[in-house]
């Protein structure tokens, strides 16, 4: 904690969203298939796909997480959201095989985030949902774990590459606790070192000043 | 410290901002590095230790004064100032810990602060309830100058308690036993699990839900580690 | 669709994850108020309209707006309050003092909020152990010894050391000097920490 000043604040854990947390804001940005349930007057000129004044029912749109949910009422159904197809049963069979196999970053990267966040609309399909994050993220753990706490000085970019937002924050947490072992193990950790935040502002403005 | 001097020590059970009694400095040094860890691995602030942080404050100024007098050059003398400095880190480490959670987390802090009976002894410092308040106003008016008052007037204003997260007491810490525990009830981590009760032997270490042990944090029953 | 262009003040953000602090964006935040003032009119007019001819078909899209106002709300406050935590932790590593080329990205209400937030923590810092004070800015790692080496990356100038003696800080100069001294220093880059 004493050597990092600036603390972002943290994204929400299981269903709850953080209000303050850019990394909730972005994973809000998601989009869902959504089909309206009625008819939105005088705002057709979201939907590029008509001429008409009004979202006319039974329309089928890409809506951000966040509208989806501001608009979902079980009593009152102004939309029904879909599931985004990697949720679905056909891609849940495929993580119970090999959870490895799968490029979560391509697929989500908000795989687990946005998995969690599906729960909210109240789909049958929700355990099986629960299940197959938990499964998941259970069957990659290992490998990511393992490979965050050997890999040193290695290039590790093709494995990040292929992991989810979650799981590259618990990939960088445990590198930096790798890092800061093998510096004390060098007996490098008490050495006094220029802030990093100076040191970026330095670069930046080498590279403001070339043309 | 001359007024826990003047306490007959009678009351250790009683309560524990008042159990320094005559303490020694290595006890001292002692309580500090134990409020220290604590603060360190604990997700939430837990209640000062203003006594302990005075006594430590006073201790210093009186191995510098002393220090003084030592000529120089002798050995002595710089394995003392080392002391000083080990210190004088843990105290601004431990201070540091508290700052900061306090500014991640105050509008909880200050609301807790707001809601605690009379006699409970209090979270804050005064130094850091005041440092709390200014920052609850300078973080609110900023807000309102630069964006809030120019929105629609429904939208103004931002409930700071909502916003801002509070700490996640379900976050796992390691810890080490003081005083056995019995009967600890452990909730369950999965749906198929159930809860079940653990002993806490004396000197054992365990990895634990914060939630679980946090009243024996506070009552010193075990170390953060 | 609306609020395209609050997730980009946040996204301008989030590129740069270690902490450094972008110029302030007032014409991003200009753009997002205006949608919001156009939003609430939107708004305000479908409710008469709702209310006068019982027009409750509109209701939906009031609803939707209303999310679009609030999502827009939550985008700035989360913008703001991030650069905020950006500030303060220049506060930390630079001192109290910033360099131009970083006040520069700052508004003027970012100003004020530092010179507000380093005048607590002073206090603050005065106030401990009974108005004795202690700066807890310094001692960030745990002390191994008392005096360093340190070699000076770029001229500094007179330099007073505890005893009273005074030396020049001259680039590529190297020194033995109090720890505690030095300790600023070495973070703002000025001296580096030379390890035997």
């Amino acid at each position: 904690m004493d050597t990092q000043s600036y603390l972002p604040v943290q994204p929400g854990v299981g269903m709850e969203e953080n209000f303050l947390s850019l990394d909730d804001i972005l994973l809000s940005h998601e989009r869902l298939p959504a089909r309206t349930e009625c008819t939105f007057p005088r705002l057709g000129f979201l939907e590029k796909t008509t001429d008409s004044q009004d979202i006319t029912e039974g329309t089928k749109m890409e809506l951000p997480l966040w509208l989806s949910k501001g608009l979902y009422e079980r009593k009152r159904r102004v939309l029904s959201v879909e599931l985004p197809k990697v949720y679905r049963e056909g891609w849940r069979t495929i993580f119970k095989a090999d959870p490895n196999v799968v490029d979560l970053h391509k697929m989500g990267p908000y795989y687990y985030g946005l998995g969690s966040q599906m729960l909210h609309f109240d789909s049958p399909e929700n355990p099986e949902i629960a299940q197959t994050l938990l499964q998941t993220f259970i069957g990659r753990f290992r490998r990511i774990m393992d490979s965050s706490q050997n890999a040193y000085n290695e290039d590790t970019s093709v494995l990040v590459e292929h992991l989810d937002c979650l799981e590259k924050t618990l990939f960088r947490s445990g590198q930096s606790g790798l890092n800061s072992f093998q510096s004390w193990e060098k007996g490098q950790a008490s050495q006094l070192t220029a802030s990093s935040l100076v040191l970026n502002y330095r670069k930046r403005k080498m590279t403001d000043i070339q043309p | 410290m001359s007024d826990a001097l003047s306490e007959d020590g009678s009351d250790i059970n009683q309560d524990d901002s008042r159990e320094e009694d005559v303490m020694t400095p290595v006890e001292l040094i002692a309580k500090l590095e134990e409020a220290w860890l604590n603060e360190k691995f604990s997700p939430e602030l837990l209640e000062n230790k203003s006594e302990v942080v005075e006594c430590v404050m006073e201790q210093l100024t009186h191995m510098e004064a002393n220090l003084q007098r030592v000529k120089k050059g002798d050995a002595k003398a710089s394995i003392h100032r080392m002391e000083i400095d080990r210190i004088r880190f843990v105290l601004s480490s431990y201070l540091r810990s508290r700052l900061q959670k306090i500014e991640k987390f105050f509008p909880h802090v200050l609301e807790k602060e707001k809601s605690r009976r009379e006699g409970d002894t209090s979270l804050l410092s005064p130094e850091e309830f005041a440092f709390a308040k200014e920052y609850y106003t300078n973080t609110e008016s900023y807000l309102k100058a630069v964006a809030l008052k120019r929105m629609p007037p429904n939208l103004q204003t931002v409930d700071m308690l909502k916003a801002v997260p509070e700490p996640c007491l379900d976050s796992f810490v390691f810890l080490r036993v003081k005083e056995r525990q019995e009967n600890i009830l452990v909730e369950p981590e999965t749906d198929d699990q159930r809860e079940y009760v653990v002993d806490l032997d004396e000197d054992s270490q365990h990895l634990m839900r914060y939630r679980t042990i946090a009243p024996f944090v506070s009552s010193g029953a075990v170390q953060l580690i | 669709m609306f609020c395209e262009k609050s997730i980009e003040l946040i996204r301008e953000l989030h590129r740069m994850s270690d902490g450094q602090l972008p110029a302030f964006n007032e014409d991003g935040l200009r753009q997002v108020l205006q949608e919001m003032e156009a939003l609430y009119e939107q708004n305000q007019t479908d409710v008469n309209a709702a209310k006068a001819e019982g027009r409750a078909d509109l209701i939906p899209s009031i609803k939707l707006r209303h999310c679009c106002l609030l999502r827009n709300q939550r985008c700035i406050t989360a913008y703001l309050y991030d650069r905020l935590l950006r500030i303060r932790a220049l506060r930390w590593e630079y001192g109290s003092v910033l360099p131009p080329n970083v006040r520069f990205h700052m508004c003027a209400e970012e100003v004020q909020w530092f010179g507000n937030y380093k005048k607590s923590l002073a206090s603050f810092m005065r106030s401990l152990g009974g108005g004795e004070g202690l700066d807890i800015t310094q001692d960030m790692k745990p002390p191994k010894s008392l005096y360093i080496e340190v070699r000076c990356l770029k001229d500094h100038g007179e330099f007073e050391i505890d005893d009273g003696t005074v030396i020049l800080l001259k680039k590529n100069s190297q020194h033995f000097l109090p720890r505690w001294k030095c300790e600023q220093l070495i973070r703002q880059g000025v001296l580096e920490h030379v390890m035997s």
